[in-house]
């Protein structure tokens, strides 16, 4: 993985270094033809030149003669001479590679230009050169400004990229952030920095509304739960009193006693759901607002009294184990269903005269009961997770005691360890 | 003694009114706002029955328009809302009890009776069925001007049961009395019948008669 514009500009300076490459050779064949063909005009000149002075002079065979003695000392870079045999010679061009005569003794390139001319009724070879730079040092010049204009190249594209990232590429920076930190529970629509380029306000504006459509929902289904739990309550309570009213009806049989007190048992169980779910969404809802200072320690002895009818029928055995006062500041009706469930869930899934060991040290709260098999640690907290007809559990117990913690950012872990279930609080 | 059910679902209404029948009460009905509050101008009650959220307003209104007005009507607020806010707001202005629903109808006929017994001026708190003797505010029992020493939950069953007399009532709506909420966790109540065991034994050993008698198969009754 790497970032978009590295990426692009990898691809680009690769690209850039390729295409310049390229056009070293392509650099080199155009600017030996064009000099090439400027030094054929260029010896061409000279030789047509030469022999038009030589017409134009009209000089006798002898001061020819002494003319051509010293006209190499004369004229550099020319030779003329008689033509052999006197046949006349077509006109040719070539290259020839020699020690430079004034040189160093360096190989110097030319070109050549030989031409018959005619003097006098007679045929002369007049050999026309140039020096060419060598193929080898074209090359190797162009090649330097190559690399030196490639460099140049890279580096302004990383400096341009490093504008550009921090520029053009801040608002994406900011939406990028802004999502990061986005939880949907917080319900808090996100509002996107400006931006003049039109993909990222593109993506802004889909996000916002994709944000917005989301809490939208979201809110939609916590307000469905907490209305149907709401709405169901009315008929659960008709439910309700219209058992009490039966059995207060004279000529009411044993049976029939009997079947009012089992419709009694799912109707408490459906009531008991009702209320968890409605506390579950009012825990989503933030409706848990207000909170106090409080003790731990007093909220837990006041909650295991008013479970002591349910301790002392299963002949449950506590012991409390409290080496410090914990002071809370939370809400305290969530700490004391907090309290309960917790309680209430050791009380329900141990056997018949058990102990269950409570302990309060190093701002922890640490409830275990004795147990034959680990539940699923994954699933345990997961609403309807476990379900079991015989308990009597809504299957929200411990989905509550996990809302709660993380509605107070307090972290709960459970543990199965030397047959006992382990439940701790980290306040 | 007059009673006045503020509630909109009618059909409980009528429930709570046929299960307070059987005693000295007379009982009127809104079912709605506007309702409530021309008969709240025009009567005075013992006892109001306030649910909170009715067509055409909200209950709490009907509540300060009462407490304005400086009425001596005992409120009961049932409310199926059940939130601390709305417990606490209500009896911040002024309401005697709050009920949640569900609720067995045993349960708010004890607080009616709780209710009442404290609005009547020339009461002494005590309740006083022949033998038996209540002092509501002592938390005392006497059989035959003789003292029985009973626990909290015993003494709580027995104004119960006293105040729900003649009436079944399961062992439920006896354990939801005694745990409040907490009942609503669990399915088996069977540490009632503990309770209502040494209940009856204190009694008897006092020299009551046997009023508390079992109803097969649904509960306990006090039967007189």
């Amino acid at each position: 993985m790497s970032k978009l514009l590295n990426k692009q500009l990898k691809t680009l300076s690769i690209f850039a270094l390729i295409i310049l490459m390229c056009s070293i050779p392509v650099y080199y064949f155009v600017i030996e033809t064009i000099w090439l063909g400027e030094l054929d005009d260029h010896n061409a000149l000279i030789s047509q030149s030469i022999e038009e002075r030589f017409s134009n002079s009209e000089v006798n065979d002898e001061e020819l003669e002494n003319v051509l003695s010293f006209w190499d000392a004369l004229q550099a870079g020319t030779q003329l001479e008689p033509l052999k045999n006197g046949i006349f010679k077509a006109d040719s061009i070539y290259e020839v590679e020699r020690e430079d005569i004034w040189g160093d003794g360096e190989m110097e390139r030319f070109r050549v230009l030989q031409s018959t001319i005619k003097i006098n009724d007679k045929n002369y070879l007049l050999t026309v050169e140039t020096n060419v730079e060598e193929a080898s040092e074209t090359i190797f010049i162009i090649s330097i400004i190559t690399v030196v204009f490639v460099l140049l190249m890279i580096i302004g594209f990383i400096l341009i990229n490093r504008k550009i990232s921090a520029k053009i590429w801040g608002p994406f920076q900011s939406t990028l952030e802004k999502l990061k930190k986005f939880q949907l529970a917080d319900e808090s629509a996100l509002s996107f920095e400006p931006t003049q380029i039109i993909e990222f306000a593109e993506l802004n504006a889909e996000l916002e509304l994709l944000i917005k459509n989301n809490i939208a929902a979201y809110q939609k289904q916590k307000r469905f739960v907490e209305n149907a739990s709401h709405e169901l309550q009315t008929p659960i309570a008709v439910l309700k009193s219209k058992l009490d009213l039966l059995l207060q009806s004279k000529d009411l049989s044993e049976e029939q006693s009997k079947i009012v007190s089992a419709i009694a048992l799912p109707l408490s169980r459906i009531s008991r759901l009702n209320k968890n779910l409605l506390i579950l969404a009012k825990i989503e809802n933030h409706q848990y607002k207000e909170e106090e200072e409080l003790n731990l320690n007093d909220l837990l002895s006041e909650n295991m009294e008013m479970l002591d009818d349910y301790i002392q029928s299963k002949g449950l055995n506590f012991t409390i184990v409290s080496s410090e006062q914990i002071n809370l500041h939370s809400n305290k009706f969530l700490l004391e269903t907090l309290l309960n469930n917790l309680l209430t869930n050791a009380i329900k899934n141990s056997a018949q005269n058990e102990t269950v060991r409570i302990e309060l040290i190093e701002n922890s709260l640490i409830i275990s009961n004795a147990g034959t098999q680990t539940l699923d640690q994954k699933k345990i907290f997961e609403r309807f997770s476990n379900v079991s007809n015989e308990s009597g559990n809504s299957g929200l117990g411990l989905s509550i005691i996990k809302e709660i913690c993380s509605y107070n950012n307090w972290s709960i872990s459970y543990e199965f360890e030397k047959n006992q279930h382990i439940f701790k609080v980290n306040f | 003694m007059k009673i006045l059910i503020i509630e909109d679902e009618k059909e409980l209404a009528r429930d709570i009114k046929s299960f307070l029948a059987s005693e000295d009460y007379l009982c009127e009905s809104a079912n709605n706002y506007a309702d409530a509050i021309e008969k709240i101008h025009l009567h005075d009650y013992d006892c109001i029955l306030l649910d909170l959220m009715l067509p055409g307003g909200d209950g709490i209104d009907i509540l300060k328009e009462i407490k304005s007005h400086h009425k001596q009507d005992g409120v009961i607020i049932i409310s199926a809302k059940d939130s601390i806010e709305d417990k606490v707001l209500g009896l911040k202005i002024g309401a005697d009890d709050y009920l949640a629903k569900p609720f067995h109808q045993s349960e708010l006929a004890a607080r009616i009776h709780s209710v009442i017994r404290r609005k009547q001026f020339d009461s002494t708190n005590t309740i006083e069925q022949d033998e038996i003797r209540i002092d509501t505010l002592s938390k005392t029992v006497t059989v035959n001007d003789q003292q029985v020493i009973l626990t909290k939950k015993e003494f709580d069953l027995l104004v119960f049961f006293v105040g729900n007399k003649n009436r079944v009532l399961s062992k439920e709506a006896l354990a939801e009395h005694l745990s409040g909420d907490i009942a609503d966790m669990f399915d088996n109540h069977d540490f009632v019948y503990a309770h209502i065991k040494n209940l009856k034994r204190k009694l008897k050993d006092a020299g009551c008669a046997n009023y508390l008698t079992t109803v097969y198969g649904s509960g306990y009754k006090w039967k007189i």
